[in-house]
């Protein structure tokens, strides 16, 4: 394997495919380029491809930072994914509003079992229903900008858990356990958002990287 | 030398003068500092990016002695970025002369 392609391998570990390409194009570009200035100043064919290696420097190091700016292969997948489970929802407008049904179902039930007397049961079911809406919304709001989509996670957040604590009342402590094991993948799945976010235009952004 | 974090603003320096590509852009920040300023042109690219992404500079394909190549320009946001950093740097070399000055 020669020197740029170990280089190569090594800078492009953990991107995506696309990445990988765009890296190996630009540095591709790079080496010729250096290769070339140092054939010209009279260096043999061999030391112009050491030199032209070693000022591209560490690997490692030129690895961590394109991870940074470019999508990797977990990000790739995670966009690939939630494109497709937008496409699926959005193709079945049946789905769709099943869907949004959900919360108003939830508290329909809550109002159904409150008059039949069971206060409690109806409560939680109300208050599931109102931590469960904003979720389901989403499909229906007109969230199609950054600060809008802010706003919206902000929501999300603050929903999710006022209807915990106030779905497990005074034993929300005890149970904070159990939100945080739950919460642990979604967190995950957040901060991967976050990062597409960050290293995609705003114009390419889909739809589900504004939730 | 050690210059990380002014490496975006060099970029933007370089491509002010004129639109240019990766290769061309690191020759030029190191002959304008005569050497002293010697990185490594791997760390190039994701600064590139990462100021593409930001709208700092803009991207294009162009053919160069008959090869496709990526060049780079900076845009107007880059330009009032590369203002600012200016004032900034000035600043805060001046700051630090005065204080080494001192002892």
């Amino acid at each position: 394997m020669s020197g740029l392609e170990s280089w190569l391998k090594e800078a492009t570990r953990h991107l995506a495919i696309d990445s990988i390409a765009q890296v190996r194009r630009e540095i591709g570009e790079h080496y010729e380029s250096a290769r070339e200035a140092a054939m010209a100043n009279g260096r043999s064919a061999e030391e112009a491809d050491r030199i032209a290696v070693t000022a591209l420097g560490d690997a490692k190091a030129a690895n961590c930072q394109y991870r940074q700016v470019l999508l990797t292969s977990a990000e790739a997948r995670m966009l690939r994914e939630g494109k497709w489970e937008a496409r699926s929802i959005c193709s079945r407008p049946w789905l769709k509003w099943m869907i949004v049904a959900v919360p108003v179902v939830l508290v329909e039930a809550a109002a159904t079992v409150y008059f039949h007397g069971k206060v409690e049961v109806a409560r939680d079911l109300l208050f599931a229903g109102i931590g469960m809406s904003p979720l389901f919304a989403a499909l229906l709001l007109p969230i199609n900008t950054p600060a809008r989509g802010r706003v919206f996670r902000y929501g999300k957040w603050v929903a999710m858990t006022l209807a915990f604590v106030l779905l497990l009342g005074p034993e929300a402590l005890k149970w904070s356990w159990l939100l945080i094991s739950c919460i642990w993948l979604i967190g995950q799945t957040e901060w991967t958002r976050a990062s597409i976010r960050r290293k995609l235009p705003v114009s390419a952004w889909p739809r589900h990287l504004y939730l | 030398m050690n210059f990380k974090g002014t490496l975006p603003t060099l970029i933007l320096e370089a491509l002010a003068q004129e639109p240019s590509h990766g290769y061309r852009i690191a020759q030029k920040i190191k002959e304008r500092s005569e050497g002293v300023l010697d990185f490594k042109e791997g760390t190039l690219y994701p600064a590139l990016h990462k100021l593409e992404n930001d709208g700092m500079v803009e991207s294009y394909e162009s053919v160069e002695n008959g090869r496709a190549r990526r060049h780079y320009r900076i845009s107007r946001a880059g330009r009032g970025m590369l203002a600012k950093d200016r004032v900034e740097w000035l600043a805060l070399s001046q700051a630090v002369t005065t204080i080494l000055g001192e002892a």
